[in-house]
């Protein structure tokens, strides 16, 4: 006995040095947001809290509308997320439930574009986006619209249907008059939330996280989501402080830390559901 | 209900009206280059009532990109374009933009007003012009006061030669506090004077890497000497190995750690403003070493073909307003030290204003002086590509002590294949 | 469907009946009929694009009139381009890199929190995986001040456990001396020298997708019954030895999973090394950091080569599969054999 708790308090150090280790660009994050420049570029660099972070919240505002970017990508992030889970839900459950012509080729083509490279469809999004009059939209309609449709999602929820769902229930609720609709709408679904809850926090993620596309997309101010903000104040140190660029740093990925860890659990567990579910 | 339709008619109508009057006109422009096009946009609408300016400010990179997506695309372009001088041969190559010899701009009235170089740069062989330039950009070798004076060298004595600047930097690199590092140095990387080389003693009709007739100029005595000179600098240890635009480059300036940086006239409008403001007083300008004359930079402007047509007459007055006006292009260079690109500029008086960031000198007569020596710097639409390659082959040779002749000729054969396939 | 739609055809034919039927029949396509509008549009139409873009020579700043068809012409330039297997070179150096070492930390991890933790696994788990979820442009913003020559952090730390008192002993005897060589003694020029921009990437990748992987080993561990182990801890078997002989085989499927995912992402490397590393010139210093995709990038925004850069495209992706299949060779067949 004793002899395993020694063994157990080992592991533990272990695994708190690793979280330690993983944790601590974060740290120094919100350390080096409270610094000016100057204090960041001298050695050593500093690793407890400075007393600048007002001036770069400042300097910050001063270079970029930073809660209204801040804003437009929690609203982008929303309407991204709703959309994604009701159309990648819907699908799944027609590929997970039923058996019509070319199921199995229409999913084996989705799969497939998991191989290509995201950035090959760089050019001919932007064909789009200008073809639809999507450039600068107010409504973003370039960012969500074409996220409806991820490949990704539609995979992931017909995990979830194939396991939690089951053709007895189906004809059962047929029997009860139950238009198909209705039975995916009032029995499937509740079946399914904690993949609704994984799709719904990844697909925020990963809107709040996307940079590329944004780009080609957007090229006004006051229409920049937070990483396009960021980038723009990273290659126009001329103007603003290190220790601004810093703080915006910090300003964009708390948001996430904090949705992180108030939904850690759903989002890990549903991934690895989804992942490793046959 | 009554009182809100009205509210929303209102507003409605005010909507369209105003768009009505007013007419919107898109810039999209490159930091720092922005520092001078905002105010210059104010300005502009300040005496034009009925016009509206967007500036969209892009980092360098991105800004540049998006405007190839723009132009591919053939939507979404703004109506004026900025284009750095490292990106022009690509542009004025390619197309994409307006040729602004044609009505209803004839900008070829203009020719005489700018500096010849400049002109060129932003045309093509052939008459077409495809930007006007706003900004010229002297090269100058930017040296601190005290690291001079605490080794007790001149600075004429320092740039007589290329050996002359390292015999300087042998005896001003060295170790300030006893740690047994070094806390001073010649220069911040010896790829910087390997470009100061490279852009000595053009002749008429060649630029950087390729002549007018699309030779490639890499494997020649101008590059072997630059090349010799960067590794003997970085040999003896004399650069910090610091890239250009990097935090630690910037921290070196404030810190006084590099002795001398070349560069064009604008870095004294970046070190005043932003990367060293603490440190004015302590710098001055010479020429390059051994008897140099180069350009180092310059900023266009252009309209994408793919602009909106109705915005296009617009969009010319605008760039007028920003290259043909004296007035202008003073702001400009008052902001961010931007050089210029007007010839008659070069005699007014403000041309004699002393700079109080480098310790009083009349470094604007000096700018215009090099600007007057500059010859030849044809742009092809290759450069950006043999600027690459030949990057790579120094750093081969200055990291990895590969031998100088080998990667000079990798280096011509790989810009020669990479040159076939542009047409 | 065909049999039930004559059965209820049988019946008797009211409306509503036959709404239900019909309804019944269409659900499906009506259902999967929005996703594969979209699918078409956004996922299929930039495949069809890139493939006709192949076999073009276009040059985007010239408009989409200047396309010209040059047959194979784009795929033989990748292939004959040094810098495009010097990027392939580059991508499986950091894919090999950072993949090992994720799954090798990875999998015994997952083991440990799995089997010996019960109440803080949870906790542990998602601190592990929080970079996974971090946006890369953040990402690389800290990782640059992390990163530094004369300020970093890192080699803040590297210099003062390379100074410490120990390491210094060593290095001034004769027979420790040896021992020690490997400790650097002058700062580290992660993003400024050639040779170490790939080593700083791997750092970068490996940090980022480790706790992911860890995830994915959790969740299929999680699914092997616990009688197993007991049994084997009857029989007399230590933690190594369950490890050993009962988790690693059970865990193969989900093994052969997550390096399929992890050939996948890491072939596709590109937002990290794009803005840590820098795009110009692409990838730092001498195109050390310049994965393929970023190749396929250079070739179509700054050398405007649209054309070669689908050709690149479509060549990852077929070297993507060929590795897919080549790992499907290996561990594939089992793998699925034992997933039953």
């Amino acid at each position: 006995m004793q002899n395993l708790s020694v063994s157990k308090f080992f592991l533990y150090i272990g695994l708190v040095i690793l979280a330690i280790l993983t944790l601590f660009p974060f740290y120094l994050m919100y350390v080096l947001m409270t610094h000016s420049a100057t204090d960041i570029f001298s050695a050593p660099p500093p690793l407890w809290f400075g007393n600048s972070l007002r001036e770069n919240y400042e300097a910050l505002l001063s270079a970029i509308p930073m809660w209204r970017n801040l804003l437009n990508s929690v609203g982008l992030g929303m309407v991204s997320t709703f959309t994604a889970l009701v159309f990648c839900s819907l699908g799944g459950y027609a590929l997970a439930m039923y058996d019509f012509r070319y199921k199995n080729v229409l999913f084996g083509f989705i799969l497939s574009t998991f191989l290509i490279p995201p950035i090959l469809s760089l050019i001919p999004f932007a064909l789009l986006v200008h073809f639809f009059k999507w450039f600068n939209h107010p409504l973003y309609l370039a960012l969500w619209v074409p996220g409806m449709a991820s490949a990704f999602g539609i995979f992931l929820m017909r995990q979830f249907f194939a396991s939690s769902m089951s053709k007895e229930l189906m004809d059962a609720a047929r029997v009860d008059g139950a238009t198909e609709f209705r039975t995916f709408w009032s029995i499937a679904l509740p079946l399914v939330r904690p993949g609704l809850g994984t799709l719904g926090l990844l697909t925020f993620i990963g809107s709040w996280n996307n940079f590329l596309f944004p780009l080609v997309a957007i090229n006004k101010r006051e229409l920049f989501t937070i990483p396009l903000a960021l980038r723009s104040i990273q290659g126009t140190a001329d103007t603003i402080d290190w220790g601004a660029v810093i703080f915006g740093t910090a300003f964009a990925v708390t948001p996430l830390l904090i949705v992180f860890f108030l939904a850690s659990r759903q989002i890990i567990s549903g991934l690895a559901q989804g992942a490793v579910k046959g | 209900m009554k009182r809100l339709i009205a509210v929303l008619a209102i507003g409605f109508l005010s909507i369209t009206l105003s768009s009505a009057w007013a007419q919107t006109l898109t810039v999209s422009t490159f930091c720092s280059l922005c520092n001078s096009t905002r105010p210059l946009a104010e300005a502009y609408m300040e005496a034009n009532p009925g016009v509206e300016i967007i500036v969209n400010e892009l980092e360098y990179g991105d800004h540049h990109n998006n405007l190839v997506t723009a132009l591919a695309t053939g939507e979404g372009a703004p109506d004026v374009a900025a284009v750095e001088i490292g990106f022009i041969s690509k542009f004025v190559a390619d197309g994409g933009f307006e040729d602004l010899s044609q009505a209803p701009y004839n900008a070829g009235q203009y020719e005489e007003l700018f500096a010849d170089y400049a002109w060129a740069q932003g045309s093509t062989p052939d008459g077409r012009i495809i930007t006007l330039p706003v900004d010229i950009a002297p090269g100058a070798m930017f040296y601190r006061h005290d690291r001079f004076e605490e080794v007790g060298v001149s600075v004429d004595d320092a740039i007589g030669s290329w050996d002359d600047l390292i015999a300087f930097g042998k005896e001003v690199t060295r170790d300030l506090d006893g740690d047994g590092n070094n806390d001073v140095f010649l220069i911040a990387d010896a790829a910087d004077v390997f470009e100061g080389m490279i852009r000595m003693g053009l002749e008429e009709g060649q630029g950087k890497y390729f002549d007018n007739e699309g030779n490639v100029l890499v494997n020649t005595e101008r590059f072997h000497e630059a090349f010799r000179v960067a590794k003997e600098i970085r040999d003896a240890g004399l650069d910090a190995q610091i890239g250009a635009w990097s935090n630690e480059w910037y921290q070196a300036f404030k810190d006084g750690a590099v002795a001398v940086q070349f560069s064009g006239a604008w870095l004294e409008g970046s070190l005043r403003d932003w990367m060293a403001p603490d440190t004015a007083g302590l710098w001055g300008a010479s020429n390059l070493p051994g008897g140099a004359y180069a350009s180092w930079g310059g900023s266009f402007f252009g309209i994408p073909v793919a602009a909106d047509d109705a915005n296009k007459e617009l969009a010319w007055d605008f760039i007028k307003f920003m290259v043909l006006n004296e007035e202008s292009q003073l702001s400009a260079f008052d902001t961010i030290e931007a050089f210029p690109s007007l010839k008659s500029l070069k005699t007014d008086a403000r041309m004699e204003e002393p700079s109080a960031f480098l310790n009083g000198q009349q470094a604007r007569l000096l700018y215009a002086d090099i600007i007057d020596n500059i010859a030849g710097t044809t742009t092809h639409p290759g450069d950006v590509i043999a600027a690459e390659i030949v990057g790579g082959a120094l750093s081969q040779v200055l990291n990895e002590d590969r031998n100088i002749a080998d990667a000079l000729i990798d280096a011509e054969r790989q810009i020669t294949r990479q040159a076939r396939r542009l047409r | 469907m065909a049999s039930s739609s004559s059965m209820v055809k049988q019946e008797e034919s009211t409306f509503e009946t036959r709404l239900f039927a019909f309804q019944r029949k269409f659900a499906p396509y009506l259902f999967i009929a929005p996703f594969f509008i979209l699918f078409f549009i956004f996922g299929f139409f930039p495949l069809l694009f890139s493939m006709y873009l192949s076999f073009q020579s276009w040059n985007p700043i010239q408009g989409l009139g200047a396309m010209e068809f040059v047959g194979f012409e784009n795929y033989l330039w990748v292939f004959t381009d040094p810098d495009f297997y010097k990027s392939l070179y580059n991508t499986l150096w950091i894919g090999v890199v950072s993949s090992t070492a994720q799954h090798i930390v990875a999998i015994p991890l997952a083991f440990i929190l799995v089997l010996r933790l019960k109440q803080l696994r949870h906790l542990f788990t998602a601190a592990y995986f929080v970079p996974f979820i971090t946006s890369t442009v953040a990402i690389a913003i800290v990782f640059n001040t992390f990163f530094g020559t004369q300020y970093g952090v890192l080699n803040q730390g590297i210099l003062a456990f390379s100074n410490s008192a120990p390491i210094e002993f060593l290095r001034a005897s004769s027979w420790g001396s040896w021992l020690v060589a490997w400790v650097p003694e002058e700062p580290i020029r992660w993003l400024g020298r050639a040779k170490n921009i790939k080593p700083a990437l791997a750092i970068l990748v490996f940090w980022k997708y480790f706790g992911w992987n860890t995830v994915l080993y959790s969740a299929g561990l999680a699914t092997i019954p616990k009688e197993y182990y007991d049994a084997a801890e009857i029989d007399g078997a230590n933690a190594l030895q369950r490890f050993r002989h009962i988790s690693l085989p059970l865990l193969r499927p989900v093994i052969f999973f997550a390096i399929s995912l992890s050939i996948i992402g890491s072939m596709q490397l590109f937002d990290e090394p794009f803005i840590l590393a820098g795009s110009n010139p692409m990838g730092g210093i001498n195109n050390a950091g310049m994965t393929v995709a970023m190749y396929l990038y250079r070739e179509g925004f700054n050398y405007n080569q649209m054309g070669s850069a689908a050709a690149t495209s479509w060549i990852l992706f077929f070297v993507i599969g060929i590795m897919t299949a080549i790992q499907f060779a290996i561990n594939g067949r089992e793998g699925l054999d034992s997933r039953g």
